[in-house]
């Protein structure tokens, strides 16, 4: 019983370095990552299918050691090698380059998963829209992007789950996110099964309500056509 | 109207057309026929440049929608560094000519290693006569062998989608060239919406307006891809294959439409197996072999007396 009563203890003391502090910062981590990785994600996927081959290049590099390499060792190069290259990073708290090695990850992971959606529309939609004399941009946006979008939707949910998830990594900089609350509030109590569960709690009422979220918008796309 | 000018398209390695030439008069029904693989939808769809030949030219109504040829130009192999080089090494014009043909010696891909009056001449050509590829295929409807009706749209919004797209693009063209506007885009659309409405009653589908395509039959869809291409109001139409996707019962509807474009004078070039059928619309039939027109003439000339042994092989396979 002792169990509970200090979980109800910890959240009436701590609530605020929990509820506010931890989860405000791993929504916003994970809100400019999964925002950052969309946008840069989709103009990565873009750039791979262009016809000069120097930024394919660059841009396969680029998902090449992403995914070659750990989150955790990114984030190390970026908060060490970041401030270095851009100066006023380094006057900046640690959270500025974690955010821009996040955006970076996820770019590179999104980028694949647009790209093989745009891959498995039928070449006959571009074909066709192709013939009716629509540009290749029109045809791209109103006709092959639509339906990719519709294809990927639950890989592109799965990834955002797991950012919101490697947000995790960045307590390793103690930039203040969930799992940073669970360091602190640890070493004020030393009570590490309970504050383990407080923050479990928390991570997965998160991720569970984006995936309820991504399932009903996936309902309502396939609901057309 | 349609000018198909020495067209060779190479696939790699794999060279699927060889040198075809021909011409589509206005009001002219051409059917192609030939055995799988002779290079008839890849000729097709040269028309239209889906595929890009890798030499030859393609004219439609007197403009010129493919990069300019070198090798159609004797003017353009005069003025090459190349032939230069061949007379004075003492050979005659036509001979000089006939070898940078047969040895493809021109590098069209690099204008400069041609020198300047050599590129002038073909930046020429395309200047006075070359035409946007959007442009020239706005003028060609094209009808494919899977439909390819756009799966995220309605019947209607498929209908619609290029005509609202580009007459709202024409519209913003014209502002900014400062010309005066005789519609609004809401004019565009609703006589877009209006247009495919007709067109729809006319296949007596006005009832699937509003569903996907998904929910229509295959002789359903290909209709609709016909008309789709209709409402962009072209002066040629392309079909490739338009019934070797339909289950047998389905054949006849889509046959009777193209039968009805075809009486109302559309010119049309046709790719079919249906051989009752081409018989009975074609104006001129065209068998294709190995990437060759191998026999070309009137139904009459083609089905019932056939000169090329290949003609006659394969028409004594598919007419029983």
């Amino acid at each position: 019983m002792d169990f509970f009563t200090n979980i109800a203890n910890i959240m009436v003391k701590y609530w605020k370095t929990f509820l506010l502090q931890g989860i405000g910062y791993t929504l916003l981590l994970s809100l400019i990552a999964v925002a950052g990785g969309a946008f840069f994600g989709s103009l990565m996927a873009l750039a791979k299918r262009s016809k000069l081959k120097i930024l394919k290049g660059i841009v396969n590099a680029i998902v090449e050691v992403v995914r070659g390499t750990p989150v955790l060792l990114q984030l190390y190069i970026g908060v060490f090698v970041f401030p270095m290259i851009v100066p006023v990073l380094s006057s900046l708290p640690y959270i500025y380059s974690v955010a821009i090695v996040l955006i970076i990850n996820s770019s590179a992971y999104v980028s694949e998963i647009i790209r093989s959606g745009i891959e498995a529309v039928d070449i006959g939609q571009m074909e066709a829209a192709r013939s009716l004399g629509l540009t290749q941009r029109t045809a791209m946006l109103s006709i092959v992007l639509p339906q990719a979008i519709k294809n990927i939707l639950p890989a592109l949910g799965n990834e955002f789950i797991m950012v919101v998830k490697e947000t995790s990594l960045a307590s390793t900089f103690f930039v203040g996110e969930l799992m940073t609350a669970y360091l602190k509030v640890k070493g004020y109590t030393y009570l590490t099964m309970e504050c383990l569960v407080i923050v479990g709690v928390l991570y997965f009422a998160l991720t569970f309500i984006l995936s309820k979220l991504l399932k009903s918008m996936e309902r309502r796309m396939k609901a057309r056509a | 109207m349609l000018d198909i000018k020495n067209i060779y398209k190479n696939f790699g390695d794999l060279q699927v057309l060889k040198g075809v030439s021909t011409h589509v008069e206005k009001g002219e029904v051409v059917v192609i026929i030939g055995v799988s693989g002779s290079g008839k939808s890849t000729l097709l769809r040269c028309m239209n440049l889906l595929e890009e030949p890798t030499y030859g030219e393609v004219w439609m109504e007197g403009k010129l929608m493919t990069p300019p040829d070198p090798y159609l130009h004797f003017d353009v192999i005069r003025a090459s560094r190349t032939y230069a080089r061949l007379v004075s090494e003492g050979l005659s014009d036509e001979d000089a000519i006939k070898k940078i043909k047969d040895d493809d010696l021109l590098k069209e891909k690099h204008p400069k290693t041609e020198g300047p009056e050599y590129a002038a001449l073909l930046k020429k050509i395309y200047d006075d006569n070359g035409i946007d590829i959007n442009l020239g295929r706005q003028k060609m409807g094209m009808v494919f062998q899977s439909f390819n009706l756009f799966n995220n749209k309605t019947v209607k919004e498929n209908i619609t989608l290029a005509p609202i797209k580009i007459g709202k693009q024409r519209l913003k063209d014209a502002k900014k060239s400062g010309k005066p506007l005789d519609k609004t885009p809401d004019d565009i659309v609703s006589e877009a919406n209006e247009k495919a409405m007709k067109l729809l009653e006319r296949i007596g589908l006005q009832d699937k307006a509003d569903v996907y395509p998904s929910t229509l039959s295959g002789g359903q869809r290909q209709r609709v891809a016909i008309i789709r291409a209709l409402a962009m109001e072209p002066d040629v139409m392309l079909f490739d294959e338009p019934t070797s996707a339909l289950d047998p019962e389905m054949v006849g509807e889509v046959l009777d439409l193209i039968r009805d474009l075809v009486k109302d004078g559309m010119t049309s070039v046709i790719v079919t197996h249906e051989m009752g059928f081409a018989k009975e619309v074609a104006d001129r039939v065209i068998f294709m072999h190995d990437g060759v027109i191998a026999e070309e003439g009137t139904p009459d000339e083609v089905f019932n007396h056939p000169k090329n042994p290949r003609c006659k092989d394969f028409l004594s396979k598919v007419l029983y």
